[in-house]
């Protein structure tokens, strides 16, 4: 027969330690810091910061799971949005840079120096 | 009134009993156990779903062509959406699915697809400073890991929790409560993207197509 | 709050105002605009409310301050863009209405006591100065600017939002207050995701700012920049940065000062060394300007670092004097640069092109010469009340004396390219044949010297 689950508490915040969320996100984190840091293509190192802004979302939706607490998961939401306005801007500048720098190939940006 | 919990531990192969004050969400004389086999399985889920997201976030900072980036990344977002329903975060993990996966990636391919990117093999960084990148990223995670090894975060507290905190419901009465100013502004920030985006991407007269 | 309300719908009407054939009417309307909501800014003067909305907002004398000097250099930089609309390319009422709408975002930075408020706040006046530094759409300089900026501005926001889940995980607030009070009542445990999420917070705000070793976006964005938004870039975000910083670590972390202290410190030697002595090789006014920006961060991160009773005071004093001085730098060099592009598209913004500027307009001549004079912080002029009261502090705090020392030295460096700029306009033959400067220019440039002159004379004036 199949035994009567806990109703209230899910079995992954019985299971795993918190670190364990920590140490995720941390390690999603680092992976976006070295993207943004390694590429040239605008639009990966751009990807590589929208990996940044995940590990982020996922820290605050663990921590706020484990304390019961709402206001984590709100501003989960607002990341989201802010994200969203971002990436509508950045990917205009692209556009704008590529119609202006007259190439097919965007290899153009490889001209910034970081 | 106070009743007990079975409750199976991994670490001690005994049953042990909790006890935790009676509340509304669990009816009196019924302990519950939690199944071994259940157990393991959100164990190994989450292992699971780590090590995919780990996976694909590597692959998206080192693939090649940036439209597997983008794919990768999409792995990403399921993954941790995965992540959020186990945490019991159902709202969250079904809005990044619909806003990240499903409208900001688009942008992004759409993007890449109308500006024709093929392959970059034009990486002018050389490696040199790619190893350098690294070592400096590596470092950074190795400090945090040792600052995070000390760190007592604490564990949830089994007689307040909620389990109805990740809910519409909940969500919604916090956001549109005390969290009602910012949510009003952020509707200035969308108008700025709105209008600058416009603005830059428009194609004036004389410019090419693309 | 009500100024925030005013400025969000005054940006709309603008942006309405765009529909007419006739795009002259959009700068007297958005100067009206920024004028009211500097009115209403002072409406609750006598009976500042606290806390507003849910803890959200939080406002006294002090955020009203700054607030004020946002507003005010905001209405001489938009002032200055007389002559925007001549461009068939430019979009004025788009301009102008994201100009109004990036104040929102200051004024939130100034005031938040919610980390939300804050984050919300930097990527509004961030998003807007990205789209503004991209709007010489036709200039592949501007268009590089905009990109580095954004990339950096982005990476930033990553780090911060790191920095306030870490908060958020060490207190369970976003809450200023809230995380004062976990602060002072662990004050013995308290957990190590504090100290790691208040370094990052403050690394993302340090980029901002461009504080060294975060600065080397700074140079490249303000040349590439139009230099009205140059202008705009650096004295008002530069200002709302200054008082969210103040207002983080004076209202949730001044109980772990001797955490911070030092780390800020190292900071602000690195930025006042490196700014002041990077700006001695420019040759170009305008990067130069950059890396003095860069400086005058130092000189403000002096005196957080010192945090002190007096801390507040010092550092609206000195944005003050730094905004007008830095605006009318470079309304300056706007005037002569648009006469000099006419003729030749090169080097337009070069030290060369003050050559001889006393004889061709002695009004332009002088206007340089007090801005030049404050930002060194010569006396009569209100940058040097500005250095004093900034030094006062650190005096005060007492055992950051060597800081004081350093400083000073940076200061002399200071005022040897300063004076470069002085030497140019007085001593070097340059083109000959006056320089026609519009009605406009002269009145704003007039103004903030006179008020410039004025706070060196008698600095007791703001209080």
């Amino acid at each position: 027969m199949f035994p009567q689950v806990a109703p209230s508490i899910p079995q992954v915040i019985q299971l795993i330690p918190l670190n364990n969320y920590l140490w995720l996100s941390t390690a999603l984190f680092v992976i976006g810091i070295v993207g943004v840091l390694t590429r040239r293509n605008a639009i990966v190192v751009f990807m590589s910061i929208e990996l940044m802004l995940n590990a982020v979302n996922l820290l605050l939706v663990a921590f706020s799971s484990y304390r019961s607490d709402p206001t984590g998961q709100v501003f989960v939401f607002f990341i989201m949005a802010v994200a969203a306005a971002e990436v509508a801007v950045g990917l205009a500048i692209i556009v704008m840079i590529y119609r202006n720098s007259r190439s097919i190939d965007i290899g153009f940006l490889n001209k910034l120096k970081f | 009134m106070v009743y007990d919990i079975l409750y199976f531990n991994k670490h001690h192969t005994s049953y042990t009993i909790h006890h935790t004050p009676y509340t509304t969400h669990h009816t009196p004389h019924t302990p519950y156990i939690i199944h071994q086999d259940f157990k393991t399985m959100a164990d190994k889920l989450f292992y699971f779903l780590s090590f995919l997201a780990l996976l694909s976030a590597m692959m998206v900072v080192t693939a090649k062509n940036p439209i597997h980036s983008v794919l990768y990344l999409i792995l990403t977002f399921f993954c941790l959406s995965g992540h959020y329903v186990l945490l019991n975060a159902q709202f969250v993990a079904v809005v990044n699915i619909i806003v990240y996966a499903g409208a900001i990636m688009v942008l992004f391919l759409f993007v890449i697809m109308f500006l024709n990117l093929k392959q970059d093999d034009e990486e002018a960084k050389t490696n040199l400073t790619k190893i350098a990148a690294t070592i400096v990223g590596g470092t950074l995670g190795v400090i945090l890991v040792a600052v995070f090894r000390k760190a007592q975060l604490g564990t949830y507290n089994p007689y307040s929790f909620n389990s109805q905190v990740g809910m519409v419901e909940n969500l919604g009465e916090v956001l549109y409560n005390d969290y009602l100013l910012p949510f009003e502004l952020a509707s200035v920030l969308f108008l700025i993207a709105m209008v600058g985006a416009v603005m830059l991407a428009k194609r004036e007269v004389g410019d090419r197509h693309f | 709050m009500l100024s925030i309300i005013l400025l969000s719908i005054f940006g709309i009407v603008v942006l309405f105002l765009g529909f007419q054939k006739s795009k002259n009417i959009l700068l007297p309307a958005t100067l009206l605009c920024i004028a009211i909501a500097f009115a209403a800014n002072f409406v609750h003067w006598n009976d500042a409310p606290g806390l507003y909305f849910k803890e959200m907002l939080f406002e006294n004398r002090l955020t009203m301050s700054f607030s004020a000097i946002v507003l005010l250099s905001a209405f001489l930089v938009v002032a200055l863009t007389r002559g925007f609309a001549d461009d068939e390319a430019a979009q004025p009422a788009e301009y102008y209405a994201i100009i109004l709408f990036s104040l929102v975002g200051a004024i939130m930075m100034i005031g938040f006591d919610n980390l939300i408020m804050l984050f919300l706040g930097v990527e509004i006046l961030s998003v807007s100065m990205y789209v503004l530094t991209g709007s010489d759409k036709r200039n592949l300089r501007s268009n590089e600017a905009a990109l580095k900026y954004f990339l950096m501005g982005a990476f930033a926001t990553g780090i911060m939002l790191f920095g306030i889940a870490l908060l958020y995980g060490a207190t369970g607030s976003f809450n200023l207050t809230d995380i004062r009070g976990y602060v002072g009542t662990n004050s013995f445990s308290i957990s190590t995701l504090l100290y790691v999420g208040l370094l990052l917070v403050l690394i993302g705000m340090l980029f901002k700012v461009s504080a060294a070793p975060f600065h080397f976006w700074t140079p490249d964005v303000y040349d590439g920049a139009p230099t009205v938004f140059t202008a705009f870039m650096s004295t008002i975000v530069k200002t709302a940065g200054f008082a969210a910083i103040y207002r983080l670590l004076s209202g949730s972390f001044e109980g772990i000062y001797n955490f911070w202290w030092f780390t800020l410190a190292a900071i602000t030697i690195l930025t006042l060394v490196v700014g002041n002595i990077t700006a001695v090789y420019q040759q170009s006014f305008k990067r130069m300007m950059a890396y003095s920006s860069i400086s005058h961060a130092g000189y403000l991160l002096l005196s957080l670092t010192a945090m002190t009773a007096q801390t507040p005071d010092a550092i609206v004093f000195y944005s003050l004097a730094y905004s007008l001085a830095t605006v009318s730098a470079f309304g300056v060099l706007m005037a002569v640069a648009r006469e000099k592009s006419v003729q030749s598209h090169e080097n337009a913004e070069d030290f060369e092109a003050f050559n001889g500027l006393g004889k061709r307009n002695p009004l332009l001549a002088f206007v340089l010469t007090v801005s030049m004079l404050s930002l060194a912080g010569i006396p009569l002029t209100a940058g040097f009340w500005g250095k004093f009261f900034i030094f006062g502090t650190i005096v005060e705090r007492g055992n950051l004396i060597w800081m004081l020392i350093v400083a000073i030295l940076m200061s002399a460096v200071g005022i040897y390219y300063y004076f470069k700029v002085i030497i140019a306009t007085y001593m070097k033959d340059g083109e000959t044949g006056a320089l026609r400067v519009p009605p406009f220019y002269r009145i704003v440039l007039i103004v903030s010297t006179t008020l410039t002159l004025l706070f060196g004379l008698i600095p007791k004036l703001l209080s």
